[in-house]
Formats: structure tokens, sequence, C-alpha cells
């Protein structure tokens, strides 16, 4: 072992170490830009890995269907009572959208969403492996224009940022990660505030933490909440999940809620990123 | 050890280099899984860097450790370099205690993949999820890196056993077999 220390073959191996730990250091000051190795490994395995999600996912499915058959049964007859009231309810609005359509003539409405910039839509590639936090990397980068800390949306509602990005692929945050925050409001009050951010407990039943809430709140069950904007981080008024609970924070000064994403973040195929916005602060 | 004649000096080149092939084969096989579908995955590239390093140099050892760590870096969304830093230094550690201390038993090699393995899922769980102090993050301990650590455990007795097979066809044998050794003596004789 003495030899061992004293000989070229420890300091060359030594130096590779030291080679390492640069790259390493290197990558920390990269602010969210992968590094060209990274980038290169995320171009090469990209068709790769689009293949072997789609098998993988498949056969996921497939279990999860044998597994899981009692629990789709239960869910199916839901679902059924579900769809006879929305059939009741899908009349009643086909009247309201025909009103609706007659006033929309008389009122000049800028479509929504106008400012928005959106990227092309993005495949999901894979989710980041082991990660409670459902992180998941999709099949475009920089050279779609995105940027770190862009929000990835659904039609349904938000989903989360991009925090890494390389010329092809992006590694995108979800609502789940309690590294993620986003001041919300409740769409039908707009006075019940609160900042949505992840924790441990909801995110293993795919949920976030509606957390900061006042003790006097108004907000019941099944109350949708948005984005406000005011971060710059996100745009205004954007779904981002309806309330499941409500309950007393540990400290007991404010209440929190658990929050049901707009979509099943564990089940997405394709996301759409928001490259830019009115109000967006480029410096985030 | 005998003189190796032209025929046989490039055997053992084609044998190695196709050794080799076979090794990043197996790595980029298990990178494709790992960033596959939404389960836990054990991190197969931890006791195939270590499986490789038992039984090749230590340049060969540390090269495959830092690309295998590079490669764990990507699939589980760490810092690009951290896994690589980890796994270099083990494949060394671990390359020079099975040339020096330790013989190619299949304990010692699970032995070290479970010690290796937890070390790595141990650091992963203090700087991703415990120094942030998130609340209940125990249960990230427990539900998630514990599982993977065992997964990554069980599956290190199948790596083993491929690379094994790997190295048993394709690998030169240091010493000489009692056949090799008798003819040998017979060629010196004539």
């Amino acid at each position: 072992m003495r030899e061992f220390l004293k000989s070229t073959r420890f300091k060359i191996l030594l130096a590779f170490l030291a080679f390492l730990v640069g790259i390493m250091i290197y990558a920390v000051t990269k602010g969210g830009y992968s590094v060209s190795g990274a980038s290169f490994i995320n171009t090469v395995t990209k068709p790769f890995r689009i293949v072997s999600n789609k098998i993988s996912m498949t056969i996921e499915h497939k279990l999860d269907l044998f597994s899981n058959s009692d629990d789709y049964y239960e869910e199916n007859k839901k679902l059924k009572e579900q769809i006879g009231q929305l059939n009741k309810q899908l009349t009643e609005y086909d009247a309201l959208k025909t009103e609706v359509e007659e006033l929309r003539k008389f009122v000049s409405i800028k479509e929504e969403h106008e400012d928005y910039e959106l990227s092309v839509p993005c495949d999901v590639l894979g989710y980041v492996a082991n990660d409670p936090f459902m992180s998941f990397t999709i099949d475009k980068g920089s050279a779609d224009g995105i940027k770190p800390n862009c929000p990835v949306v659904t039609a349904e509602g938000l989903i989360g940022i991009t925090i890494e990005v390389s010329e092809h692929v992006s590694t995108v945050r979800t609502i789940l990660s309690p590294d993620l925050s986003i001041a919300s409001v409740c769409s039908s009050s707009n006075a019940d505030y609160g900042i949505i951010e992840g924790s441990v407990l909801t995110a293993e039943n795919g949920n976030t933490k509606l957390i900061h809430l006042r003790l006097d709140n108004k907000l019941k069950v099944g109350d949708l909440m948005i984005t406000t904007g005011t971060s710059g981080l996100f745009p205004k008024d954007y779904s981002i999940g309806t309330i499941k609970s409500i309950d007393y924070d540990t400290s007991g000064l404010s209440m929190c809620a658990e929050v049901e994403p707009c979509i099943d973040i564990d089940r997405l195929t394709s996301v759409i990123v928001i490259t830019d916005f009115s109000g967006k602060k480029e410096d985030q | 050890m005998r003189i190796r004649t032209t025929r046989e000096q490039r055997i053992l080149y084609f044998k190695t280099t196709f050794r080799w092939v076979l090794y990043y084969f197996l790595i980029f096989f298990s990178f494709i899984i790992m960033t596959s579908g939404t389960w836990l995955k054990p991190i197969f590239l931890v006791p195939i860097a270590l499986a490789i390093a038992i039984d090749n140099n230590q340049y060969g050892s540390v090269f495959t450790g830092a690309m295998c760590g590079f490669l764990i870096d990507i699939s589980c969304g760490k810092l690009f370099g951290y896994n690589a830093v980890i796994l270099a230094f083990f494949c060394i550690v671990v390359s020079l205690l099975f040339e020096l201390y330790l013989r190619h038993k299949f304990i010692n090699f699970m032995i070290i993949s479970a010690a290796v393995s937890y070390i790595q899922c141990r650091l992963d769980y203090k700087f991703y999820y415990e120094i942030w102090n998130y609340e209940n993050v125990e249960r990230i301990f427990t539900r998630y890196t514990l599982r993977v650590w065992i997964y990554t455990v069980i599956s290190s007795v199948f790596i083993y056993l491929i690379i094994k097979l790997i190295n048993h066809f394709l690998m030169p044998r240091a010493h000489l077999t009692i056949e090799e050794a008798i003819t040998t003596k017979t060629q010196q004789n004539q």
C-alpha cells in the first residue's frame, strides 16, 4: 500500500479525482444549464430513452390494471354515477353556453392568455429515477427557446418549472416538490391567499400543500386555487389544483390544506412550456 | 508467464476490446432502464462499476466509475459530477482492496457492494433531502432510500454473475492452467 501511495499511478488517479471535483464545481456555476458532457449524453441517449420509457410505461400500466382491478371497479362505479350527474349539468351548460355566446358579441374580450409565448408540445422522456417529488425530463431544451425557471403546464393546469436545461432535454421540478413555492389565491373568492409548496407527506398521494392560510379563511373542499402572478415566475390566474382537505398548521397560527393538482403528475405524456408572458421577471 | 505468439496477442487484444464493449453495453442498458418508468428502481450502475473494478486495473476502474457516476447523475437528476466523484473514489479503493487484500469471492463482492451502495444512498439522502430539513423527511429515507438500497443489493447478485460470465470468457488468465503448464513444459523440452 505504501508503494502505491508513492507511485505515479496514485498521483494520476488523484489528479483524475481532482478533475472530477472540478467538473462538479463547474456544474454548480452553470446556473441551471447543463454542462456540455451531460448535454451530449442526454442528446445521444434521447431516442433510446424514448423507446424504453414507452415500453416501461406500457408494462407498468398493464401490471397496474391487474394489481388494482378492485380499486378500478369501485372507481368505475363512482365514475358512472358522476357521468350521470355531469350529463345533467351538460344540458344546463349548453343552454348557458348559447346565452354566453350571445353576450360575447357585445363584449370585446381579448383572447385568453394572449400574452403567453408557448413552446411546441414537449413529450415526457421519463421521470427522474427514485425521486419522491416526480421530477421529469422533457424532450425540448435551450434549442427550442426553453430557459431555466420557465413554467410548465398542460391545458388543465400548472405542473412545475424547468430547473435544468440542456440543448435538447430539460428537467422539470413539479409542484409536489418542497423546493417550489407558488403564491396562490382561491379563484372563487379571490381573497384567500396562500403558498403552494409540496411536502413529503402530500407527495406520497400525488398531492401538494397550501400553507400560510389565514385562520379566518373561507376556503372549502373543492375550491380551485390559481396563481397570483405576483412573483413574476408564473403567469397570473393559471389553475393549480383543488382543495382536498383543510386543517390547522402544526404551529396552530395558520391553516394549511392538501391540494390535488389539476392533472395526475405521475401519468404525464406531454406538456407545454411557457417561455414568456407579460409580467415575467427575467432574473429569477 | 509464457511468451505469447502474435496470434495469441491478437486474440488477447480482441478479447479485451470485446470485454470492454460488453461492459459498456451493460452500463448503457442499465442507464436506459434507470431512466424509464415511474417505479422505484435499483441503482444498477453502482454494482456494475464495482464488479468491473474488482477484476481490472485502477485506470480502467476509475474511468468506468466516473462514467457510471455521470450517468447516475443524469438519470437521478443530481448535480453533474457528484456521483462521479463518489464512484470513482470507491472504484479505486475497491480495485486496490481486491488487488492487495481480498480474494475474488462472491461474498466479498456482496459485502463491498452493499456497503458502497448504502454510502451512496445515504449521502444522496443527506445532501438532497435531510440537509434541507423538509417536514417528515425521514419518510423519504424509509420509503425511498432504504428500498432503493435493498433493490440495489439484490440486483448486485445478478450483476456479479453477468460480469463474472463476461470475465470468464474474455478475461486473460493471470496464471497458467495445468494443461497449459504441461504444454509449455513439453514445448520447452522440445
